[in-house]
């Protein structure tokens, strides 16, 4: 790279030309920054090439971003199904379901737990215990292991055992809201 | 068989509904610790060292669901006491406590065991 005044380009343009079609840029420095740069025919091709590479590179890498945004959110679609259909199951369950006189699930709470399933971002694992009450599920990638317990009442237990075995108990309201922050704090 | 259990002595259990095998079951194969929770206490069948065929054949007679097993050791392990409790009709029939005032396993107990049970029949898919 080379900087040369206006006045030297004025009075030695072939030599300039020289160097720049030999590959070497020239740079020329202007009042307020109006630079400009003098390099070859090939150089310019070389580097409009470079950049429609790197576009091109840039647009596979969003559509590869997005791509696996979306097979999540499908994959979320699909365990919200699964554990409303699970829900129904579990609203089926009569008295004794469990062997042992387990009672069967009271319709507020069934009701409960398909509001908060159907405003979930993330679905946990549902399962029915046999207190009359349905335990929601999370495992993450660290193997910790979060459990929140759905009753009749306003709030929810929940019981974190983390992957170096401290566990961790806390009670929040059991809403949807509450659940989705607290299901985003244990994933991220 | 008396009220004693050794550690080493295993303890089956017939996971309900039989109708819905996979209800207790998670993504990766194991078990929930949902299926532990009884204010009843946790019903079981000792092994008295009988063979695992044995008792499932046994277990099967009356029930189509799945069976899991765990050790006493595993029970004793996170403060839970099994109780020998034969009836008329099963004179293998015991249960597991979270102590010996409280019969529902605490949160922590329910999911050691989870952990620690092992499953004998064929898993849902």
């Amino acid at each position: 790279m080379t900087i040369a005044k206006q006045a030297q380009i004025r009075t030695n343009i072939k030599q300039y030309f020289d160097m720049a079609y030999e590959g070497e840029a020239v740079i020329v420095p202007r009042k307020q920054g109006k630079n400009v740069v003098i390099i070859s025919e090939n150089e310019y091709n070389r580097l409009n090439q470079a950049v429609r590479v790197a576009a091109y590179a840039t647009a596979v890498s969003e559509t590869k971003e997005h791509k696996p945004e979306s097979a999540k959110h499908h994959a979320e679609e699909n365990n919200k199904t699964h554990n409303l259909e699970k829900l129904k199951t579990i609203r089926s369950f009569k008295k004794n379901w469990n062997g042992n006189n387990a009672p069967s699930f009271p319709k507020r709470l069934m009701d409960k737990a398909e509001n908060l399933i159907n405003g979930l971002t993330i679905q946990p694992e549902i399962f029915p215990t046999a207190l009359c009450t349905i335990q929601l599920e999370y495992d993450n990638a660290r193997r910790d292991h979060m459990e929140i317990e759905i009753g009749l009442s306003d709030t929810a237990e929940i019981f974190i055992v983390k992957y170096n075995g401290e566990e961790i108990y806390e009670t929040i309201p059991a809403d949807a809201d509450a659940i989705n922050a607290k299901a985003g704090d244990f994933y991220g | 068989m008396d009220n004693t259990f050794q550690n080493t002595e295993k303890l089956y259990r017939a996971v309900y509904p039989p109708e819905v095998a996979d209800i207790f079951w998670k993504k990766d194969g194991s078990i929930s610790s949902a299926a532990f929770a009884d204010p009843k206490g946790l019903s079981v069948e000792r092994g008295d060292y009988r063979k695992d065929n044995d008792v499932i054949s046994s277990m099967r007679k009356k029930f189509s669901g799945h069976i899991i097993s765990l050790y006493v050791k595993n029970c004793t392990d996170t403060g839970a006491v099994v109780i020998y409790t034969p009836s008329r009709t099963n004179i293998y029939h015991s249960e597991i406590h979270g102590n010996e005032k409280t019969a529902l396993l605490s949160k922590s107990q329910r999911r050691y065991l989870a952990n620690h049970a092992v499953i004998l029949t064929p898993r849902p898919l």
